[in-house]
C-alpha cells in the first residue's frame, strides 16, 4: 500500500527526518512509537504534505503511485486519511457541510457523481453511531467549541466517512481519558479491513492494548531503530525509552 | 499555478456584465434647474414634487462632496451624467405580454423572473418583485395579490400619483433632502424607485424585493425606496443590483428610507453586486448610497443585512435612529473588496428612545490590491436609558497589497448606557487550509469554505434564496486572491 | 463660509501677535523649521472641531474664550514652591515655563547622562531636533515649534543604565493669562535604560495654555520607560504632544494618569521605525465638573515583529468628557505585528460624555490586530453583592472603582509616585 523508502526532511537547516524506511501493506496495523522529538509527527506531516517540511531524499510510493508529487487534497482523494494531533477550528463552518464538500470532491476526483443529500445523510447517522458521537455535533462547527475527546472522535468520524485506505492516527490517545480511549479505539477497529491499513502513531503502549498492531517500529532520532511485533510495544513500556536512547545513541 | 487562477477568474469574472439593445428615451446631459423641471414634467408630477426637488438642488449647489471617507477617486463630473433614461416605450403595461421581449431577455440572464405565474406555480418561494431598469420602474408584480391585505407596493411615480399623502408625509423624514451632497443630488433628481406600505396589522405574505439594473451608458441611476410599516406589521425587503461591464464609471446615488410606526418591524436585505470595475480597476460603480431608518415609535425594530461585493467604489452607512422606546436596530454586513475596489462602510445607530437596543456585526473582506473600511457610529443621546450596544468588526486579509481597516466613533452621553465594541484583523489560517486540503478539499473550495463560515452570522440573516446567491458570490469575487 | 475661515484665523492670529510680543526667541531649532512652522500656523489655523483630529477637543474656541488677553507675565520659583512636588526616590529636574532651570533641579552625577538647556546643546546634538516633531503635521506642534523657550535636554549614552529614576517636574505659573510652549528632547542610546517621570503642575493664579512637546528617540536595544502624571488644577488648558520614535530590539513604554487640568489633550504618536522592538502606551483618567480628557495615540508599525499593547480606562463624572483616539497603523512591511488596543470606561453621570474612536488601518497580511472598547456603568450585580455583604452604597462604589482602576495603578513602578495617583484618585472618587 504504502511504502517509505530512505526518507529525509527538515524544516529550516534542522533535518528531522534521517532515513526513514517502512512497508504497510493492505490489512496491517503498524505502530510507530518513539519519545518526544523523535520525529513521529514530522512523519505523518511529511506524509500528508504539509509545507512546512522540505524532503531532501528518499522517496514515497502510496498505491503505485509517487505520493510526494502529489498535492495534499490528492493525496486525501487516493485515499491517505491523517487523524490530526491537534484537530483545527474552522469557525462558521460546520461539520456536515465540511464532510459534505471533502466526501463530493474525493468522489468527483474518482470520476463518482455527488452523494444524494439523503444518501449522505443516512450515512452520516451510521457512522457517528460507531464513535458514539452526538449528532448535535454534526451540526456545530468543524471542532469550534470541541472538548479534547470530542475532536479526537470528530476526526475518526470523519475517518469513517471518508473511507481511507491508509489512516495515519498522530497520536490520537493523547489527551484522551479511558472511556474516550475506548470508544475511538473500537471505532478503529470496526473500521480495519483487508483492503486498507492503519499507521498508529503514539508515545505510550496504553492505546496497543485495545488496538493492536501487527508491526510495531521504534522511532528515534529521526530514524526506524527497531521494529518487531507487538511485544516489542509491552518491552518499551517495561524498560521505557531510556533503554532505547541509551542503545542508539547517535551523534547529532 | 496562481497564473491558472488568475486566468480563471479573468474569465469568470462578471457574469451580469451584458447590455441590453434597448431604445432608451434619455434626457440631454448635464444638471440644472431645466433638467430637473424636465423630469419631473416627464413623471407628470405634481407641483409638490417639483418643489421638493427644486429645494433639494438649490441646497446641493451649496454642498461639497463628503472627502473624509477613505476612498480614492476621480470625482465624477456632474455635468457630464445622463439624468434620465427610460426604457422605449414609455406607455403603462397592461400585462406581461406587452413588456419589450428585450427586456424579459435581461431579466432572465439575471435570474429574475418576473413571470408571476411561474413563480406561483414553481418551486421558487413567492417574492414580489418591482423592478428598475436604469431609472424607471418597469414591472411590479404580485400586486394584485398583495393589495388584498392592503399592501400598496408599487413604483415611486406611481405612488406619487396614488398615494401623494403618503409619500408627502414621510418621504425626507429619514434622510432629509439637505442631509449630504448625494442625497441632495438624489432628492433633486431622482427617477423613480419602489414604494412600499403596510398597513396595520399586516405581516407581508411574501417577501418584497427590488431589482435595480444600470443599463445604458452615461447614465447614472438615483433611485429612491421608501418603506412605511405602520403599527403592529412586518415585511421583508430585499434588494438587489447588477448593471454592465463599461469602460466609464457610473453613478449610482440611491436614496432608502425606512419608517416604523409602535411594534412594526422591518427587515431589508441587500446583495449589492453593482459591475466592480476590471482587473485594472477601469471602470465600475461609484455606489453612494444613503440609507436610514427611523424607528419613529415604541417597540419597533428595524433591521439591515448587506452582501456587498460589487461597486468601484462603496460609500454607504445603512443607519438606524432608534426614536421609540424599546426600539430595535441591527446592522450585519460583509463586504468584500478585490482588485482595486475600495469600500468604505459600515452604519450609525442613534439611540434617543429608552431601553434602545443595536447590534453591529461587520465582516470585511479584503483581496488583490483593495481597500475596505468599516466605518460606524454608535451615539447614546442624554436621556436614552438603558441603551445598549454591541458592535463585532472582523477584517479577513488575503495577500498583502490589500488593505482592511476600523473607525468605529462612539459618543455616549448618558450613563446607564452599555456599549461594547470588538474588532479583529486576521487572515486565513494556514492550519485551517491545510485540514480542509487533508480531507480532499482543493486550496479554492477550502477558501470559498472558510470565508463562507467567517460571514456566517450574517449570512444566517439573509432570506435563503438570498443566503445561496451570496454565498456563490462570495465565492466568485474571491476567485483567484489566494494562489 | 467665509465667516468662520475668517474667524479662524483671527484667533491664530491674535496668538501670534500675542507671543511674538513677548518672546525673546533661543535659536536652537534651524530657521528653516521655524518659517515652516509659521506658514502651516497661517494657512491651517489652530484646529476647531471640524478639524477629524480635534472632534472632540476645540483647541480654537478655548484659545478664543479663555485666553483673550494673554500678557505673558510669569512668576519666579523658590525651592519652597518646588519642594513638595518632588519624588523622593528619583532625581528631580524642573523647567519653569517652557525653561529648564538647573538652580532648582537636583545635581546629579549620573554615568553618561548628559541634562541641559536645549540652547546650550552641540550643533552635532542639533542634527535630530525636530526631526520627529514636524510642524506641517500639527498646528500645535507648529506652535510650539515658532515659540518654544529653553527646554530640556536629556542624553543618555550607549550601554548606560540609570540607577534611579528621572523627575522632570514642569511647572507653569503665571499673574496673567499666559501660553507656554515647553519642549524638550529625550535621546536614549544604544543599549541605555532610563526611567523617566515626567509631572505637570500649574502654581500661578492664572489660566495658562500649556503646550508641550517631546521629542524621545530609543536607540536600538535601549530601553525608556516613562510615567506622565498630569494634574495641573481647573485654571490649566493643555496639549502634550509626544513624538516617540523606536529603534531595532528597543523598548518603549508610558503610563499616563491624568488627574487635573480643565482641558488636557495628550498626542502620543510612536513610531516602530525598525523590526523586533515594543511599545507599551496605558493611560488612566478620571474626571469631575467640566473637565475635558482627550487621549489620541498613533501606533505606527512600519517594520516586521514589532509588538504593540494600549491599555486606557477613563471614569467621567459629573459634567466632564473623556475621548479616546488610538490609531493602530500597520504598513505593507510590518508583518507578523502583534497589536492590540483596549479601552474602557465607565460613566458616572447622565451629564458626562465619553467618545472612542478605536481605528485600526493594516496593510500587511500576516498580523494579529485587534481591539476592544466597552463604556457602561458601574456592575450593579457587584454593587449589590458588596451591599448586600454589609458594605455602605458610597464605599461599595468606590471599592469598585478603585478596582477597575488598579490594573493601571500598579503599573507606576515607582512607589511615591503611586502613592500620589492613588492619594489623588481616591480624593477625586
Amino acid at each position: 500500500m504504502i511504502s517509505i523508502k530512505n526518507l529525509h526532511a527538515s524544516i529550516g537547516e534542522k533535518e528531522i527526518l534521517r532515513g526513514i524506511n517502512l512497508e504497510v501493506k493492505a490489512g496491517e496495523v503498524h505502530a510507530i512509537m518513539g519519545p518526544n522529538g523523535s520525529g513521529k509527527s514530522t512523519l505523518s506531516s511529511v506524509l500528508a504534505g504539509r509545507e512546512d517540511y522540505d524532503v531532501t531524499e528518499g522517496e514515497v510510493t502510496f498505491n503505485g503511485k509517487n505520493l510526494l508529487d502529489l498535492s495534499p487534497e490528492d493525496r486525501a482523494r487516493e485515499g491517505l486519511f491523517l487523524a490530526f494531533q491537534y484537530p483545527v477550528e474552522i469557525p462558521g463552518v460546520s461539520n456536515i457541510n465540511f464532510l459534505r464538500t471533502a466526501l463530493n470532491e474525493i468522489r468527483a476526483y474518482h470520476g463518482q457523481e455527488e452523494m444524494p443529500a439523503k444518501d449522505f445523510l443516512a450515512l452520516v447517522k451510521d457512522k457517528s453511531k460507531l464513535v458514539e458521537l452526538d449528532s448535535k455535533l454534526a451540526s456545530r462547527s468543524v471542532n469550534e467549541g470541541f472538548s479534547g475527546g470530542e475532536k479526537k472522535r470528530n476526526e475518526i468520524f470523519q475517518m469513517a466517512m471518508l473511507n481511507p485506505k491508509l489512516a495515519i492516527l498522530d497520536e490520537t490517545d493523547s489527551g484522551l481519558d479511558i472511556d474516550a480511549l475506548r470508544i475511538v479505539a473500537s471505532g478503529v477497529n470496526k473500521l480495519k479491513s483487508k483492503d486498507n491499513a492503519t499507521i498508529l502513531i503514539t508515545h505510550y503502549q496504553r492505546l496497543l492494548d485495545y488496538i493492536v498492531p501487527d508491526f510495531v517500529h521504534i522511532l528515534y532520532k529521526g530514524r526506524i531503530v527497531k521494529s518487531g511485533g507487538k511485544e516489542l510495544a509491552l518491552e518499551l513500556e517495561a524498560k521505557g525509552y531510556d533503554e532505547i536512547k541509551k542503545e542508539f545513541e547517535i551523534a547529532d | 499555478m496562481a497564473n491558472e487562477i488568475l486566468e480563471e477568474h479573468i474569465q469568470n469574472e462578471y457574469k451580469w456584465g451584458f447590455t441590453t439593445d434597448i431604445a432608451a428615451d434619455e434626457a440631454p446631459k448635464g444638471l440644472n434647474e431645466d433638467i430637473i423641471r424636465f423630469i419631473s414634467a416627464k413623471k407628470n408630477e405634481p407641483e409638490w414634487m417639483l418643489e421638493f426637488r427644486l429645494k433639494a438642488f438649490r441646497n446641493w449647489l451649496n454642498m461639497v462632496e463628503p472627502q473624509w471617507a477613505h476612498v480614492h477617486y476621480q470625482k465624477p463630473n456632474f455635468q457630464d451624467i445622463i439624468y434620465y433614461s427610460a426604457p422605449k416605450p414609455k406607455k403603462e403595461l397592461a400585462s406581461l405580454d406587452e413588456v419589450d421581449p428585450e427586456l424579459l431577455k435581461t431579466f432572465e440572464k439575471l435570474g429574475i423572473s418576473i413571470d408571476e405565474q411561474k413563480r406561483l406555480t414553481g418551486v421558487q418561494s413567492n417574492i414580489a418583485v418591482d423592478i428598475v431598469f436604469d431609472s424607471v420602474s418597469v414591472k411590479t408584480t404580485f400586486k394584485e395579490t398583495l393589495a388584498e391585505k392592503g399592501i400598496i407596493f408599487c413604483s415611486f411615480s406611481e405612488a406619487v400619483q396614488e398615494h401623494p399623502e403618503l409619500v408627502k408625509k414621510y418621504m425626507g423624514m429619514a434622510v432629509p433632502p439637505t442631509d449630504n451632497f448625494y442625497a441632495a443630488l438624489n432628492s433633486a433628481v431622482f427617477t423613480d424607485g419602489s414604494f412600499c406600505y403596510i398597513p396595520k396589522g399586516v405581516r407581508s405574505p411574501m417577501e418584497l424585493s427590488t431589482y435595480f439594473r444600470i443599463n445604458a451608458s452615461g447614465t447614472g441611476q438615483f433611485e429612491r425606496t421608501l418603506i412605511i410599516a405602520d403599527e403592529d406589521s412586518y415585511v421583508s425587503y430585499l434588494e438587489g443590483c447588477t448593471a454592465p461591464q463599461r469602460d466609464e464609471n457610473q453613478l449610482h446615488a440611491a436614496v432608502v428610507e425606512i419608517i416604523t410606526h409602535k411594534n412594526a418591524e422591518v427587515k431589508y436585505s441587500t446583495v449589492q453586486n453593482w459591475y466592480p470595475g476590471d482587473k485594472e480597476g477601469k471602470g465600475g460603480i461609484f455606489n453612494f448610497v444613503t440609507k436610514r431608518g427611523i424607528c419613529l415609535e415604541d417597540n419597533s425594530k428595524i433591521s439591515w443585512t448587506q452582501v456587498e461585493t460589487g461597486s468601484a467604489v462603496t460609500w454607504k452607512y445603512p443607519s438606524v435612529i432608534l426614536k421609540g422606546n424599546n426600539s430595535v436596530g441591527e446592522f450585519y454586513s460583509v463586504a468584500v473588496t478585490n482588485n482595486y475596489q475600495q469600500a468604505d462602510t459600515g452604519t450609525k445607530m442613534i439611540h434617543i428612545g429608552k431601553n434602545t437596543r443595536s447590534t453591529i456585526i461587520s465582516k470585511g473582506i479584503s483581496a488583490g490590491f483593495s481597500n475596505n473600511s468599516y466605518r460606524g457610529l454608535v451615539q447614546i443621546k442624554k436621556g436614552a436609558s438603558n441603551a445598549r450596544n454591541f458592535s463585532q468588526c472582523d477584517s479577513l486579509l488575503m495577500g498583502d497589497k490589500c488593505g482592511a481597516h476600523t473607525f468605529p466613533y462612539i459618543e455616549i452621553k448618558d450613563k446607564s448606557a452599555v456599549v461594547e465594541h470588538e474588532a479583529t484583523t486576521s487572515k486565513i489560517g494556514e492550519d485551517q487550509l491545510f485540514y480542509c486540503k487533508q480531507r480532499g478539499i482543493d486550496n479554492e473550495k477550502a477558501i470559498g469554505l472558510i470565508v463562507n463560515g467567517y460571514c456566517k452570522e450574517v449570512l444566517n440573516k439573509l432570506p435563503m434564496e438570498f443566503a445561496v446567491e451570496a454565498q456563490k458570490l462570495l465565492a466568485i469575487s474571491l476567485e483567484g486572491s489566494v494562489g | 463660509m467665509s465667516l468662520i475661515v475668517d474667524n479662524k484665523s483671527a484667533v491664530t492670529q491674535n496668538l501670534l501677535e500675542q507671543l511674538q510680543k513677548g518672546s525673546g526667541k533661543i535659536a536652537f531649532i534651524p530657521d528653516a523649521e521655524i518659517i515652516s512652522a509659521i506658514r502651516h500656523l497661517e494657512n491651517k489655523g489652530i484646529p476647531n472641531n471640524k478639524h477629524e483630529d480635534y472632534k472632540y477637543c476645540n483647541i480654537e474656541a478655548v484659545l478664543r474664550k479663555e485666553f483673550k488677553s494673554v500678557e505673558q507675565s510669569f512668576n519666579e520659583l523658590t525651592n519652597a514652591d518646588i519642594a513638595p512636588l518632588k519624588l523622593e526616590e528619583a532625581i528631580n529636574l524642573v523647567v519653569v515655563n517652557g525653561n529648564y532651570n538647573e538652580s532648582l533641579s537636583e545635581k546629579i552625577i549620573v554615568k553618561g547622562l548628559t541634562v541641559k538647556s536645549l540652547k546650550d546643546i552641540s550643533s552635532s546634538q542639533k542634527t535630530l531636533l525636530s526631526s520627529q516633531a514636524k510642524s506641517d503635521t500639527d498646528a500645535l506642534i507648529a506652535l510650539n515649534t515658532a515659540f518654544s523657550n529653553n527646554g530640556l535636554f536629556l542624553d543618555m549614552e550607549k550601554g548606560n543604565v540609570i540607577p534611579m529614576p528621572i523627575h522632570v517636574i514642569y511647572v507653569n505659573s503665571g499673574n496673567t493669562e499666559i501660553v507656554v510652549n515647553t519642549r524638550n528632547f529625550i535621546h536614549i542610546q544604544a543599549n541605555a535604560e532610563v526611567t523617566l517621570v515626567e509631572s505637570f503642575f500649574n502654581t500661578g493664579s492664572s489660566k495658562v495654555f500649556s503646550n508641550f512637546v517631546s521629542e524621545k528617540f530609543v536607540g536600538e536595544n535601549a530601553k525608556l520607560n516613562c510615567f506622565t502624571f498630569q494634574n495641573e488644577g481647573p485654571l490649566s488648558y493643555s496639549v502634550n504632544t509626544n513624538q516617540v520614535k523606536v529603534n531595532k530590539y528597543s523598548t518603549y513604554s508610558n503610563t499616563t494618569t491624568t488627574l487635573g487640568g480643565e482641558l488636557v489633550r495628550n498626542n502620543h504618536n510612536v513610531e516602530l521605525a525598525a523590526s523586533n522592538c515594543e511599545v507599551h502606551l496605558n493611560g488612566l483618567f478620571i474626571t469631575k465638573g467640566t473637565q475635558q480628557v482627550d487621549n489620541h495615540t498613533l501606533i505606527d508599525h512600519q517594520m516586521p515583529n514589532c509588538e504593540s499593547n494600549e491599555l486606557y480606562k477613563g471614569i467621567a463624572k459629573d459634567k466632564s468628557v473623556g475621548t479616546f483616539n488610538g490609531k493602530i497603523f500597520v504598513r505593507k512591511d510590518a508583518q507578523k505585528t502583534n497589536a492590540y488596543q483596549s479601552s474602557k470606561n465607565i460613566l458616572m453621570s447622565d451629564d458626562a460624555t465619553i467618545n472612542t474612536k478605536p481605528q485600526l488601518e493594516i496593510y500587511a497580511d500576516d498580523v494579529k490586530c485587534s481591539h476592544g472598547t466597552s463604556t457602561g456603568k458601574i456592575d450593579t450585580e457587584a454593587l449589590f453583592y458588596l451591599k448586600a455583604r454589609g458594605i455602605g452604597e458610597e464605599s461599595a462604589r468606590k471599592l469598585l472603582l478603585q478596582a477597575f482602576a488598579q490594573e493601571l495603578i500598579d503599573k507606576i513602578e515607582i512607589p511615591s509616585l503611586q502613592e500620589r495617583v492613588l492619594h489623588l484618585f481616591e480624593k477625586t472618587l
